[in-house]
């Protein structure tokens, strides 16, 4: 309980300076919101384009792949929020050793990554998906009743946590191979794959999203709980919570193991 | 306070080849090399005391520093830190010690210095009146407060360091490691950060090891010195003795009114002793001659009277080996 | 001139070389890059596979398989980011270096950027493009692409590669007025990728938006070649693609000169 407090004032101090810094560079703020914004809206304006020539697709109209894609940038947008600094561990701070300070200090290692850096671009990735379920809302698409509503909080953080641990996982190969920001970006690209309904993709592919690197769990699936009452949460939310919890007791596993061979630099 | 038994750190890496076709190469290689950095080292330091770590650059001084602060894991052999294996119990071992590397800093490189002790304060659970008294000493010995409301990336090299030298002992540590930190630094800085280190070993009887490449850290702050040399101890003693042992060599520069003549005088008829027992040089230049010689064959006092019987000697200067000159001697002894 | 161009050439090298140094994500990057055009493919499969009519925005399904594999291609070989570079270079400040030296920077950086092209096309566009004709060939039914339309494409290509370097060096003067090229340079990806064809093709535009891309140098980009490459244009239409490009690669590099000067002539003033 100690401890939680101590950790819970020293977030309380990087959020302060996060809040701070934001205000000191607004231009760069609405910069990067400006990036995540068009990139989201070009999504989105693809689907009405191609919805101009057909009425549904496999199954799904146009409102329902508006949710889902909007539904999945919640957790995306959340972990992109909160652990953008993992990024740095896979790219820079192994290979040049300045993972080292993390070392020295009598701190729980993942959170000393994670609290370091808040990530406001994020906010462009909240600010669409929100938007869009609040469309989805007002066009009457999705179940709303109690125990939707409190699933939909679960799904959410679910989702963030495989987020999370698909970012530890990759970005701990570091501590072997020195760089992994290749292998990170190739396995966090496979998330575009989950915008869309997977039953599109060939087999393999429905495999590899779905039990390797499960980013089918964060949008896809869950979200079919939300549009179409005969699917049971179980089968979806609950699905996503159970991997949710193995990706991130195998990840934080591996990240453990990975700074026990640390090497440091300068060899 | 610190015990190393039989330590060694090896480091595996995949081998490279040159040029283009090299890089082709290493697209589908698997070679790997190996490197001993470390090759079984034991020592015991102990509490209070103030130890030099030496060494060529690469010789294994920073890899010893990293497996004793428990940033990497012995190859070989254990390591205990106030009955600790850091490696093994990285947290609580990490609040046993206070680290500062001189080529790189532990501060948040952005954030103002006061919100970086604020942090730290919080990571390391410094109650508010310990840590009201910490930055009264560490004002008074490291004047922090001139730069304490500036961003680390603001600051000249000199306060950067003394930044993060306060960083590493605002929670008290009783083991301090110092990797290079005076590196970079100006004659006044340096003086600063050495009395600094000084005053807080002698007032918390805080443990210190020091890696360096300035002789005179070494001279100014340590009773002892450990020399690593291409992974392995080759020397463990007092500086005296290290002295003693390697650094027997005198010099005794004289003026004179005819060096050249002075030079050719049959000193080691005067010595009784042989010719290879001394070298003898003229330096028409400054009209002076040199006499050197190991002090253990011939005596000081010995030279000068003799001298001073067969000519007129106007003035005399008396130099005992650098450590500096023994240090490199010794690096090049290696094999 | 072609000692002119010879100081140039090292650039080129190096770049080439520095990309087969990194043997992990040279797999890796390859692999990547695939993931978009695959999620095209299975998107555009199941909205053939949904429609009515077997025509979309003038596409057969076969004719789209065909673009969303040569819109890879494309793009490899022509979307070079020296934007990027320009940034690097005004944050570390040696922007003005460049001045002293007796070589036009924007040269050397379009010098790099063909280092690049031509590392690309070897890793993996070739490889793409010939698994992609074969693909075209056994399992779609339809005929090997003409000579005729290959040459076509390469010298349409080619100008893209211009129309793209040269509006990367126009976008990177961007580097001097904000640090935040990160942002900055998502919003171009994403409009690019957008309105230059990359996403979708721009047939399948309304009408008056098609209208206003005329005017704008996206469709140049991507688009232009590989339509010349479906065989999509001929006589005069085709020769107005293609001099409409040429005469994108005229304003843009007019363009880039202008913007140039004024910082070189700021940066001189103020000192960088």
């Amino acid at each position: 309980m100690k401890t939680l407090k101590r950790y819970a004032r020293l977030y309380k101090v990087f959020v302060a300076q996060f809040f701070k810094s934001l205000v000191q560079s607004k231009a760069d703020f609405l910069i990067g919101l400006m990036g995540f914004f068009f990139t989201q809206i070009t999504g989105i304006a693809f689907l009405y384009l191609v919805f101009e020539q057909i009425p549904v697709l496999a199954d799904w109209s146009l409102e329902q792949l508006i949710f889902i894609y909007g539904f999945a940038q919640i957790p995306r947008g959340i972990d992109h929020l909160f652990t953008d600094n993992i990024w740095l561990v896979a790219w820079r701070l192994v290979v040049n050793g300045k993972f080292d300070r993390y070392m020295l200090r009598p701190m729980n290692l993942f959170l000393q990554v994670i609290f370091e850096k808040l990530q406001p671009d994020a906010l462009g990735e909240l600010l669409v998906g929100t938007i869009l379920i609040v469309m989805s809302l007002n066009r009457g698409i999705l179940i709303v009743d109690a125990p939707h509503i409190l699933m939909f909080v679960v799904s959410v953080l679910a989702g963030t946590v495989i987020y999370t641990s698909i970012k530890l996982l990759f970005a701990s190969f570091a501590f072997w191979i020195k760089i992994s920001g290749p292998v990170l970006y190739t396995a966090y690209q496979l998330a575009d794959f989950a915008k869309y309904p997977s039953e599109i993709y060939a087999k393999g592919m429905r495999f590899i999203i779905t039990w390797i690197i499960p980013f089918a769990f964060v949008a896809y699936l869950p979200a079919s709980y939300f549009l179409k009452p005969e699917v049971g949460a179980f089968a979806t939310v609950g699905t996503e919570c159970l991997i949710a919890a193995v990706f991130f007791i195998i990840a934080y596993g591996v990240f453990t193991l990975g700074t026990r061979v640390y090497e440091s630099a300068g060899n | 306070m610190i015990e190393v038994n039989h330590v060694s750190k090896e480091f595996v890496s995949a081998k490279k080849y040159p040029g283009l076709k090299g890089a082709l190469k290493g697209l589908v290689s698997r070679e790997k090399t190996r490197k001993v950095a470390v090759d079984d080292i034991s020592f015991q330091i102990g509490k209070g005391e103030i130890v030099g770590y030496i060494g060529s650059n690469g010789a294994g001084k920073s890899t010893t520093i990293k497996m004793m602060t428990g940033i990497l894991v012995p190859t070989k052999g254990t390591c205990r830190v106030n009955g600790i294996e850091p490696y093994k119990n990285r947290k609580k071992n990490a609040k046993n010690i206070g680290v500062v590397f001189g080529q790189r800093t532990q501060l948040w490189w952005d954030l103002p210095l006061s919100e970086s002790f604020t942090i730290l304060k919080e990571i390391y659970d410094v109650s508010d009146e310990a840590y009201r008294e910490r930055m009264e000493f560490l004002n008074r010995v490291l004047g922090l407060d001139e730069f304490f409301s500036q961003p680390v990336r603001n600051l000249s090299l000199g306060q950067r360091m003394r930044a993060d030298l306060g960083a590493a002992l605002l929670h008290n540590p009783p083991v301090l490691y110092l990797d290079e930190p005076t590196i970079g630094l100006d004659l006044v800085v340096k003086d600063n950060i050495r009395a600094a280190i000084r005053e807080i070993n002698e007032k918390y009887q805080t443990t210190v090891v020091l890696t360096t490449h300035d002789i005179e850290d070494i001279e100014e702050l340590c009773s002892r010195i450990l020399i690593i040399d291409q992974g392995k101890l080759i020397y463990d003693g007092s500086l005296e003795e290290l002295k003693e042992r390697y650094g027997t060599k005198r010099k005794v520069v004289m003026e004179v009114p005819d060096p050249v003549q002075t030079e050719n005088m049959p000193l080691d008829e005067y010595l009784s002793v042989s010719k290879e027992d001394y070298e003898i040089w003229a330096d028409t230049e400054n009209s002076t001659v040199t006499v050197s010689f190991d002090k253990n064959k011939v005596q000081v006092s010995e030279v000068i009277g003799q001298m001073m019987q067969h000519t007129q000697v106007k003035d005399v200067k008396i130099y005992e080996t650098e450590l500096a000159e023994i240090v490199k001697a010794i690096y090049q002894h290696r094999a | 001139m072609k000692r002119k161009l010879k100081v140039y050439m090292p650039f080129l090298e190096n770049q080439f070389k520095r990309n087969l140094a990194y043997k992990g994500s040279f797999y890796l990057f390859i692999l990547c890059s695939l993931f978009g055009p695959f999620i095209s493919y299975y998107l555009w499969m199941a909205i053939y596979g949904s429609a009515t009519g077997s025509v979309l925005g003038g596409f057969t399904q076969a004719e789209m398989v065909v673009y969303v594999f040569m819109t890879y291609v494309t793009s490899s070989l022509v979307k070079i980011d020296i934007s990027d570079e320009i940034s690097d270079d005004v944050m570390e400040g040696t922007v003005s270096m460049t001045l002293i030296k007796p070589i036009d920077y924007r040269m050397s950086l379009i010098s790099k950027a063909m280092g690049e092209s031509l590392y690309r096309f070897l890793a993996p566009a070739v490889f793409v493009w010939v698994g992609m004709e074969i693909y075209k060939v056994t399992v779609l039914g339809l005929g090997i692409t003409p000579i005729r339309n290959l040459l076509l494409y390469i010298v349409s290509m080619i100008m893209s590669f211009f129309i793209f370097t040269l509006f990367e060096f126009c976008f990177g003067m961007v580097a001097f007025v904000t640090t935040y090229m990160f942002g900055m340079n998502m919003a171009k990806e994403a409009i690019l990728g957008f309105l230059s064809g990359q996403l979708i093709p721009v047939s399948f535009f309304p009408e008056a938006a098609q209208q206003i891309l005329e005017f704008l140098p996206f469709s140049s980009m991507i688009y232009a070649p590989v339509m010349v490459y479906l065989g999509k244009y001929s006589g005069m239409e085709l020769a107005f693609v293609l001099g409409r490009q040429l005469v994108w690669i005229v304003v843009l590099y007019g363009l880039g000169s202008f913007l140039w000067g004024r910082i070189t002539r700021r940066l001189i003033v103020l000192g960088g």
